[in-house]
């Protein structure tokens, strides 16, 4: 399955709670190609319909993996059931607190049809806020399906 | 002994692009001030204003949380590696959506 194609199956299935997940990478000579998306589990229990939270631990281990496999994580991944495919203000107050600058984030708004729409950004410290982005820009495959490359 | 350090992706522009460096440290403040003098920007986007780790961001120790070893007090062991990575969170709720669907309240 191509990562869209996952991220989108993941959003649909874990409706009406918030999933996510990271997008795994592989740099070459052109920037980075997204090769797949990796669910991860949604660590938030207290509202787990409005919010998501990808535990430390979990991404440190993907990281390992990602690196054992000459990858490395290369965005991440979010649904708002029932809310629109945009960063929230929760989103963006929380990535600016964190490391996010250049980081690509997929926001897939998703309602109880099944109906999944998916929205690309990447947030910028230096207006502290997040911009969108083609999702051909954001998430370039390789082989079948998007075809680009995100410029580093 | 040298430490090395992974570096995550948003920070990789303090490093020219690295994804690992190695620095001479023996606890966990040295190793940010020896980031520092080599890479300026660390302290900065790793402490906040009161010199404390910043809540998103967390580091490791040999796979162990730096907050459950002393925070930056935590000692570095010869030839360890530490990770560097990005707490990551979010929602599509806004806070007041969130109260009204947390049966707590």
């Amino acid at each position: 399955m191509r990562p869209l194609e996952a991220i989108l199956a993941h959003a649909r299935a874990g409706h009406p709670f918030e999933v996510c997940g990271v997008l795994v990478g592989r740099a070459d000579a052109g920037g980075v190609a997204v090769v797949e998306a990796v669910a991860v589990e949604n660590r938030e229990r207290t509202a787990p319909r409005t919010r998501y939270e990808i535990a430390p631990e979990d991404l440190l281990r993907l990281q390992r993996e990602a690196r054992a496999a000459g990858r490395e994580i290369a965005g991440y991944y979010h649904s708002h059931p029932d809310h629109p495919a945009r960063p929230s203000e929760t989103d963006r107050r929380m990535a600016a607190e964190g490391l996010s600058d250049g980081v690509v984030h997929l926001v897939v708004h998703v309602d109880g049809s099944g109906h999944a729409v998916p929205s690309a950004w990447v947030f910028r410290d230096a207006s502290q806020a997040f911009e969108e982005e083609p999702l051909e820009v954001a998430l370039p495959v390789d082989g079948e399906g998007i075809e680009g490359r995100r410029r580093e | 002994m040298a430490i090395k350090v992974q570096i995550p992706g948003p920070l990789r522009p303090l490093t020219g692009g690295a994804a690992e460096v190695e620095v001479e440290a023996t606890n966990v403040s040295g190793l940010i001030e020896a980031l520092e003098a080599r890479h300026g920007g660390f302290r900065e986007r790793l402490l906040d204003a009161s010199g404390d780790l910043r809540s998103y961001v967390r580091v490791f120790v040999n796979d162990r949380d730096v907050r459950t070893l002393g925070g930056k007090a935590a000692v570095l062991p010869p030839g360890a590696t530490v990770a560097i990575v990005p707490a990551i969170a979010g929602g599509g709720g806004d806070p007041e959506g969130d109260v009204l669907q947390n049966p707590l309240f």
